[in-house]
Formats: C-alpha cells, structure tokens, sequence
C-alpha cells in the first residue's frame, strides 16, 4: 500500500512538472519511451520467459495500430475519450493475429516462431501496402489524438503500470513457472505433465494482445502511420530493449526502453555531420552486449533482487 | 503460351540465384545449427566488393576476362568477410545458448546494413557492365539473352564444384560429420572449427557469386539490397528443408519460378508476400520442408 502510494505520488508530480515546465519534444519523448517499454515487456513474455523468439512484433504492432486508427476514425466518430475503448480493441485484434500465427508456430521445436513472425510482420506490411482505403503507401493520416499532453500522459501510464504489473505477477504464477520449466528444459517440462505446445501458444497470445496495445498508442500519440513505421528494424529495436534489459527481467525491459529513447535523442546533438552515427550505435551494442554480458543488464532477477543482491540496498 | 516460357525462363534464372543464396543458409544452419542473418548482407558485400574492385583495378569494360576477374574478385572478398563474420562475432558464442547467437547475427546484419549506407552511401550506384548483353537467338517465338545463359552457367558450375567438393573431398566427408555429430568429430581427428569456417568461406563464396550474377542483370547496388533477396532464399532454403543441400537448389528453383509466375500474371505489388505465404503453408503443412528429415529426440 505503502509503495502504492509512492509510486501515484511520484507519477503524479513527473506528470505535472512535465506538463507544465517542459517543451513538448520532451513530452514526446516521455510518451514515446513508454511505448517502447510496454512493446519491450509484451516481447519479454514470450521471448524472454518463454525462450521463443519472435521477430515480428512490429506486425503485432502495426496490426493493433491500424484496428485502433480506424476504429476511432470510421466508427467512433473522433471522440478522443474513446481513444481507450480502441486501444482495447486493438490488443484484442492482435491477439486474434497472434493465435491464429502460433497455430503453425508451435508444431516443431527451433526456431520456427521467428521464421513465421517474421513472415507475418512482413504479409501485414504488404497488405498494408496495398490496402487503398487506408492509405496504402502513403499512410494513414488524421487520427485523433489526446487534446493535452496530460490526458495521454495518464492514459499511458497507467496503460504501462497495467502492462507492467500483469508481466511480472504472471513471471511469478503458476504460469510464469511453467514457461520457465520449458525454457529451462522442455523434454523435463513435457515429461512433469506440461502441454508444450497449449502453454507456448497462451505465452505469445498474451504478449500479442500487449503489442496490440502499444500499436494502439502508437497510433494516436503520433496521428500518423505508415506501413513502414513497422518495418523489420522496428522489431529489431524492440527485440534489442528486451535483449538489453535482460530477457526475463521485466524491470530490466523498463530500463532498457528508457536508455534507447534517450541514447538516440541525446546522440542527435553529436557534430558528426552528414553520418548517421545513431544507425551504428543499436547493431554495436547488440553484439558488444551479446559477447560480454549476454544475459543483459539485470540477467533474470527484478531491479529490486538485483539490488538486494548486489547489497546496494538492504533487505 | 509464349508469355508462360518467358516468365519460367526469368523464373528460372532468378531461381538459381535463390538456390546459390539458400545453400548458404542452409549450410550454415546444417552445421551451426543457426540461421545466419547476416548471410545476405555478405551478398550485399560482394556487389560492392566487385563494384570497387572493378573501378580500382581498372576491369570494368565489357569483356569475358573482366567477368572472371570480378567473380574472382567479389568471391575472395566475400571469403575473406565470411571468415572474419565467423571469427569475430560468431565463435565466441559458440557455446551459449543458440539465441545468443542468433540475436548477435541480426546485429551484424544491422551493422552492415548501416556502415554500408555510411561508408558506400545510401544512393544506389550502377554496377560496371561486365558482360554486353545481347539477345543470342530465339527459340520458340521468345529471345534466350546471353545473361540468363551467363547465369544458368555459372550457378550450375558452382553447384557441381560445391557437390564435388561436399560428396568427394576429405573437407566435405569431414563438413558432413561434423553436421551431423559435432561431439563426436574431434574424436576422429577432425578440427571442428576449421570446418566450421570453412563452411562459412564456402556459403560467401557462393552467395558473392550469386551478387555479382545478379548485379550484371539488375545493374543498381545500394546496401540495402540483400534483404529482399535473402529473405526470399531463406524461405528457399526453409521450403527445400533447412540442413539439406539439394533441398535448398530445388526450393530456390521452386520459389524463383513462382514469384515470377505472380509477378506476371498480375499480382506484382503482393510479390514480397508471396514468398512468405508459401513459407507458412509449408510450416503448416510439411514442417520439416521438402527434403528436411525430423530427427527424433532422444534422452
């Protein structure tokens, strides 16, 4: 209760020193980190407790948001205060996409999720393409967005802190621990009584209905999308958060998310002229990260055991 | 009925050049057990190693001679890439956990991708015409170009020296030990990570090859033009049955002739779907892909 209450209070006061004291470019930036941490934790369900690995998040993504663009526009008539209604029906839709993928998915063992949220990411991104009424390539303009900065702050947040709790009370249910036994080591898993495939199919449902969400935000924080907003370096950059954090970590996801929307912002200022010096930065961290530290930041623990750990706090 | 022949003709020829990328693939995935994303940005690399090494060495007119020497050339570079790709970000994984490495060769995909665009910059720039090409004769009411014969040549010839050099030499009895038990190898005397660089020098090679083939043909080369053509060849090489060799020749041959049946009966903006349609069909309904074996799990 106790944290509770530190926790509204401190989001309340960052709301409201952002609102008032800040240019808009920084509240961007705060909106746009909390997307990138609520795609990072919906990829940590299924990538990092799970250990399958999906490259297509930004299909997810581009499908939540593309369902909550023309929801609020052809259905809704623009009311900004039934933005949260889409944004449901958004993750929903991604969902209904994500367990109709995992029906192929789960057959074998490997590496056959990535292979075929890959290709889903793709075929989303081509019949966007060709999809007139939406646009096609020229993108979805005019969706509606928030009224004020504080109104989509708070949706946000509280959207994030939802995301986030649900992730890490299900790392530590019955569920969470089945994931954890298939990752560890499936063939003891199947022997203990577990559905592999059942269990599998649930963990990416659930982390497609998050990335539905984020899309859904990710729509009507910028007013605009395109089919190329959800390209295959999209689904990198999240796979990299969630990789950077540390997979299974879902405060690690949180952190992660907060130094790569900064890094890219803070590295723009650089005098490197006419080279594109942030390009580099994302592919040299992966693999400096992947050689020397591959579990990432935090490894499986929270920030809290981390510290505990580490005796930087005392329990 | 004319127009059929030419599409299987195009279709054809773009197949050969799937099949000579997926075999990369699907070498690598046979040995290392993992996908090489980095497998089509070392293409990339040997369009603009031949594109340089051309202007630099001054072979970049029309002639038979400067077309060997351009194959040579991009060949040794992609060697020399592959190997160093190897060495540097793959082998100090080689013992954790596969989606460690898998996640490292996306990041070396991106770091080609980028460096390229910084270093080679991201306009495209028109490959030398290494061969004039000509319409030779015409055969049923359609032009055979001296090109497509080019490419029909040189992807068969590779293929012959590749399965001479996997069914008949000691490196490719050894290559095919070490896929199929990695544990064991050492025991016979077998350097395992020698063979696995060569197979990465064998994959470039092939896939630098292809580059260049295609660069003649198509003559734009910017550094994003590996993704198109290596998504496609892994989906070859996952058609034909990932970890199997002819699987990956027949895939690529397979998926060169659909996409150009696609793009010429009408379909063509849906081409770059197509490819991944058939890879979810196949995944529903053969899993394992056309040559693929199951292997089963043993405790």
């Amino acid at each position: 209760m106790k944290k509770l209450i530190i926790f509204l209070g401190s989001v309340i006061v960052l709301g409201i020193v952002l609102n008032f004291a800040l240019n808009s470019y920084i509240q961007a930036i705060v909106i746009s980190f909390m997307i990138n941490a609520i795609m990072a934790l919906s990829l940590n369900v299924i990538t990092g407790l799970a250990d399958q690995f999906s490259l297509g998040h930004a299909g997810l993504m581009a499908v939540g948001a593309y369902t909550s663009a023309i929801l609020s526009k052809e259905v809704f008539a623009d009311h900004w205060y039934l933005i949260p209604v889409t944004v449901l029906c958004a993750g929903l839709t991604a969902a209904i996409v994500g367990y109709l993928i995992s029906l192929p998915s789960f057959k074998l063992k490997g590496d056959y999720l990535a292979i075929v949220t890959l290709g889903m990411a793709e075929i989303v991104r081509v019949l966007l393409l060709n999809w007139n009424h939406v646009g096609g390539p020229r993108g979805y303009n005019g969706i509606i967005k928030f009224p004020e900065f504080s109104y989509a702050y708070i949706f946000v947040v509280t959207l994030l802190s939802l995301v986030f709790v649900a992730c890490y009370r299900l790392k530590y249910s019955w569920f969470g621990r089945n994931l954890w036994a298939l990752n560890e080591d499936d063939i003891a898993a199947e022997v203990m009584g577990l559905d592999l495939t059942k269990t599998k199919r649930q963990a990416f449902v659930i982390s497609s209905f998050m990335a539905g969400l984020g899309g859904g935000i990710y729509s009507h924080h910028l007013g605009y999308i395109s089919p190329n907003s959800f390209s295959f370096l999209v689904s990198t950059q999240i796979l990299i958060m969630a990789v950077l954090g540390g997979l299974g970590s879902m405060s690690g996801s949180v952190i992660a998310a907060l130094i790569l929307t900064i890094l890219p912002e803070a590295l723009r200022s650089l005098p490197t002229g006419s080279l594109d010096i942030r390009m580099i930065v994302f592919p040299i961290i992966l693999i400096a990260m992947m050689i020397l530290r591959p579990q990432g930041i935090f490894g499986r623990s929270e920030l809290i055991n981390f510290c505990k750990e580490k005796k930087w706090i005392k329990s | 009925m004319q127009e059929f022949f030419q599409h299987t003709l195009n279709g054809l020829s773009f197949g050969s050049i799937y099949a000579l990328v997926a075999l990369g693939y699907t070498m690598v995935y046979g040995i290392l057990g993992m996908i090489n994303f980095a497998h089509s940005e070392i293409y990339m690399m040997g369009a603009f190693m031949c594109f340089y090494l051309a202007r630099f060495f001054g072979f970049n007119t029309p002639s038979p001679m400067n077309f060997t020497l351009g194959l040579l050339g991009a060949g040794l570079a992609t060697a020399i890439i592959g190997f160093s790709v190897e060495k540097l970000a793959y082998k100090p994984l080689r013992n954790s956990p596969k989606m460690n490495s898998l996640i490292t060769a996306i990041g070396v995909s991106l770091l080609f991708q980028y460096g390229g665009q910084i270093i080679f910059g991201a306009d495209p720039k028109s490959f030398p015409t290494l061969i004039e090409d000509a319409a030779l004769f015409e055969l049923a009411g359609i032009q055979i170009h001296l090109i497509d014969l080019i490419i029909y040549g040189v992807s068969f010839a590779s293929l012959a020296a590749l399965s001479f050099i996997i069914l008949k030499t000691q490196t490719g009895r050894a290559m095919r030990a070490v896929s199929s038990r990695p544990d064991m190898t050492p025991l016979m005397g077998i350097d395992n990570n020698k063979i696995i660089s060569m197979t990465f020098i064998i994959g470039s090679v092939l896939a630098g090859i292809a580059a260049v083939l295609v660069s003649i043909k198509y003559p734009k080369i910017d550094p994003l033009m590996g993704n198109k053509i290596g998504m496609s060849a892994f989906v070859a090489a996952v058609f034909g049955g990932i970890g199997s060799l002819h699987g990956a020749v027949v895939g690529g041959l397979l998926l060169g002739l659909g996409e150009y049946y696609v793009l010429g009966y009408g379909a063509s903006t849906y081409r770059e779907a197509l490819s991944f349609c058939i890879l979810i069909l196949i995944l529903i309904y053969k899993p394992t892909g056309l040559f693929g074996s199951n292997k089963k799990e043993k405790i």
